[in-house]
């Protein structure tokens, strides 16, 4: 096909069919969009928003979580004799005690009086 | 009669009102005062708290995690396998599973109160702030009843355990 037939053929075209190629763009940015809000809709609902630390502000608390350990567990197959069951308590016992030792997300930080936001006290009235 | 029982609901509306009247008390000017100087800073503390729960919340639930995952539910598995299961320890572990998921639900809740917190413009805002405060307050008393409720079950799942050891010795002995 020639240039000047293309040309021909592109004056026949009407309204939106003149600009299918910037139709394009567009719906494949509004596509991009809204498949980027259903992801962050399924990232804050799903619990996976609370437990990333690479947001910002959270930088400083990454480096607090402990990743060296690798807890390889027990295994879920093989002979149960008095022996494993002693091996799998020490190993039970171990990691309770890891899981327990930390009285966590207690109230008293988040106090009126520890965030000094408490209703003031009463003006004591002079005694006669 | 007709006078006893008008004289007890009007007593009763009295009651309601004054009853409603404390939970709903409208804070002072100074209280609000207060929060509008003080609010800032709490803001900062409940900033840095934010952070902190946040790697609580991944360190603790990794050894939760594990517990189920790598300890708990092997063994189990293990003990039905060889036809030596136990009724105790396979229900705490459904219950464990359950309380897990009511501390993951729990922990949500509370860290988007604080996240609404934290957004709070106190200074244009402080009784929102405030009563946002109370209500995140509160989801942190929950989810830390949730963690006391995990703690409880895996002592019980332990103690379980040491008599699963106990009868099975006894058994073979």
């Amino acid at each position: 096909m020639t240039e000047e037939e293309l040309t021909a053929d592109a004056h026949h075209l009407v309204g939106w069919e003149k600009h299918r190629f910037l139709v394009m763009v567009g719906m494949s940015i509004i596509i991009a969009l809204m498949l980027v809000a259903v992801s962050m809709k399924l990232y804050e609902s799903s619990g996976a928003a609370q437990l990333d630390l690479s947001r910002p502000g959270y930088e400083h608390v990454t480096e607090k979580v402990a990743t060296s350990e690798v807890f390889k567990g027990f295994p879920a197959v093989g002979e149960i004799d008095k022996k494993v069951i002693e091996e799998f308590r020490t190993m039970y016992h171990k990691r309770a005690a890891q899981a327990t030792n930390v009285d966590s997300f207690s109230g008293d930080v988040m106090s009126d009086a520890a965030l000094a936001i408490d209703a003031p006290a009463a003006p004591v009235e002079p005694t006669e | 009669m007709t006078i006893f029982i008008l004289a007890t609901l009007f007593s009763g509306a009295i009651f309601g009102f004054a009853a409603s009247a404390e939970e709903t008390a409208p804070m002072t000017d100074s209280h609000i005062a207060r929060i509008r100087t003080n609010c800032v800073d709490a803001q900062s503390t409940l900033f840095q708290l934010h952070a902190t729960d946040a790697g609580l919340r991944v360190n603790r639930g990794q050894i939760y995690e594990s517990i189920s995952t790598k300890l708990i539910a092997p063994f189990n598995s293990r003990i039905v396998l060889n036809r030596i299961s136990d009724e105790t320890l396979l229900s705490t572990a459904a219950q464990y599973d359950k309380q897990l998921e009511a501390f993951r639900q729990q922990y949500q809740l509370y860290e988007e109160a604080m996240s609404a917190s934290l957004r709070i413009n106190c200074v244009n805002q402080p009784v929102a702030f405030y009563d946002s405060v109370v209500d995140t307050r509160e989801k942190r008393r929950l989810t830390h009843e949730a963690a006391a409720d995990l703690h409880k079950t895996i002592q019980d799942y332990g103690v379980k355990v040491d008599m699963y050891a106990k009868n099975f010795q006894a058994d073979k002995s």
